[in-house]
């Protein structure tokens, strides 16, 4: 969770996945969107800012030898530099499917084995991340795909694709506190009335565990 | 010397006068990983319930301006596995531990209390009257004067020790109902529970919440809270327990001015997570500053003399 010192606005700290960790220095990446991001955006070299984490739990730590892939949409691609790390010190093997509307919001990490989506078709393949994904499947399987994205990407992936192979999603929902304080940010249990909370039981699911619901996000 | 920070609510002698708002800690425990959860006058817990509640549907929280607005429903693990899990960790951290209670029938409130009083270690009730979220709870009960003095009178003859009562400012006479509770017995009443609010998505034109209109806290509400707790504090004797926005110090010294004995940091918490701990060095730095030996000598001591506003003596 980031919030600025000494500041109540914007009033809430915001949640942020790592992006990157390089010795002390941690990236993160956004899109300035809001008022927290935008706010962000305008941060000098030498400025502070409050930094609680990391917090909740991650993907599932990375066996040598398996195959990940990472379907990631947006700036959900902030989670890619940190995953590759991983997935490079463990051994395993990636492929990484990466959405997003056109091609000037797509962040050129350089990475092999990368395949590209756009809506718009200004880049690699013309249509949504979820559908190049299903048409990998179809010919091949990893053994795991973690995904991050816009939550409409991870409902359509939890529905297409969980009963043919494991899918590890970082969910996205409104959040306060981010430390279970509030309770504020419920993820349905699949099949059960309860709720996990994405900031203390996630935000990394197991797609198996929860129902997504397609909500009009209204941060 | 350090001045003396203690306040006493209907015998309940806290070390100092920061407490923590129901609903805003989760049961005080997850406050320990930021700082010495002992440290405070008290820990208020969420809102318990007979049963364990889910709550409600997402989504529940969203930032306006200044503030934000929740919509939680009273989720909450119930008062049983409460005793059986939570106060143990409680008790062991050095907490002083406030149950907060809340409802659908009488009756029920009637049962928590019974509950709660065989534990010597809740050292007070709370009474939540006034979650607005609750449509068979919260607002009717808080905002009928008669259910709330039965609620009262019935608690009061089953729990012996410090009885609070969490009022809400969604009514037009907010002192009426703190008289009421007074007159039935309450050592305390908290002013205020949250504002009724909403939010909405202009883009999809639906609501910001699952619920419609949610609880509206944070910053903008301390003023709005700190009229009331004034119009309170000139009716009824008893202490008050301001809450409302309360982020620094200086919210708190106001409220005390204003007639606050003890202050709520909710909203706050979740921005920053140890903020009652800063809170209690800069009160403790203003009384040194205006030579107060005793918090109790700040309380109420608002000087309402027009003669000495200082923005009439300026240009």
């Amino acid at each position: 969770m980031v919030s600025f010192p000494g500041s109540f606005d914007p009033l809430l700290p915001r949640a942020f996945s790592v992006c990157d960790v390089e010795g002390e220095r941690i990236s993160l990446l956004y899109v300035a969107v809001g008022k927290g991001t935008t706010r962000l955006s305008k941060l000098r070299p030498g400025d502070k800012v409050v930094m609680n984490g990391p917090l909740g739990n991650g993907f599932p730590d990375m066996r040598n030898g398996e195959k990940v892939w990472l379907a990631v949409g947006g700036s959900g691609a902030a989670i890619l530099p940190i995953l590759i790390v991983g997935a490079k010190n463990s051994g395993s093997s990636f492929r990484i499917f990466y959405g997003a509307r056109t091609k000037s919001q797509l962040i050129n990490f350089d990475y092999e084995s990368t395949f590209y989506a756009t809506d718009d078709g200004s880049a690699g393949y013309h249509g949504t991340v979820v559908e190049l994904l299903k048409a990998e499947l179809s010919r091949e399987k990893p053994d795991k795909i973690f995904a991050c994205g816009p939550t409409p990407m991870l409902v359509s992936m939890q529905k297409e694709m969980s009963n043919k192979v494991q899918i590890y999603l970082s969910v996205e929902t409104p959040m306060a506190c981010g430390i279970g304080l509030c309770q504020g940010c419920p993820v349905k249990k699949k099949g059960e009335p309860d709720y996990f909370l994405a900031c203390k039981d996630g935000p990394v699911f197991d797609s198996r565990e929860v129902e997504l619901v397609k909500e009009k996000s209204a941060q | 010397m350090t001045p003396n920070l203690t306040v006493n609510i209907g015998g309940l002698q806290l070390k100092n006068p920061l407490m923590t708002a129901s609903g805003t800690c989760g049961y005080g425990d997850d406050l320990a990983d930021y700082f010495d959860v002992s440290a405070l006058g008290a820990v208020v817990s969420k809102s318990l319930t007979l049963k364990p509640k889910i709550g409600n549907e997402p989504p529940r929280v969203t930032e306006v301006a200044c503030g934000m607005l929740n919509s939680i429903g009273l989720a909450n693990i119930g008062v049983r596995k409460f005793l059986a899990e939570k106060l143990p960790r409680l008790v062991e951290l050095n907490a002083v531990v406030v149950a907060n209670i809340a409802a659908k029938r009488i009756e029920d409130y009637v049962s928590l209390a019974e509950t709660l009083s065989t534990h010597e270690h809740i050292r007070g009730l709370e009474l939540n009257l006034s979650c607005p979220n609750v449509k068979e709870g919260g607002i009717e009960f808080g905002a009928d004067i008669k259910t709330l003095s039965m609620i009262v009178m019935f608690v009061r003859k089953v729990f012996s020790r410090t009885l609070i009562v969490k009022l809400t400012p969604n009514v037009t006479r907010i002192s009426e109902f703190a008289k009421a509770a007074e007159g039935e017995g309450a050592d305390g009443v908290t002013v205020a529970n949250t504002y009724v609010g909403m939010a909405i998505d202009i883009y999809s034109r639906k609501p910001k919440l699952h619920t419609v209109t949610g609880g509206f806290s944070g910053p903008a509400i301390k003023p709005l809270t700190l009229a009331k707790v004034f119009e309170v504090y000139n009716s009824v004797k008893i202490p008050i327990i301001a809450s409302g926005g309360v982020f620094s110090a200086e919210d708190a010294i106001e409220y005390f001015i204003a007639g606050a004995t003890a202050v709520e940091v909710g909203t706050a918490l979740f921005a920053k997570p140890d903020a009652p701990i800063e809170m209690i060095t800069g009160i403790e730095n203003y009384l040194s500053r205006f030579k107060l030996k005793n918090i109790t000598e700040l309380i109420g001591s608002l000087n309402v003399n027009l003669e000495n506003v200082p923005h009439l003596h300026r240009g």
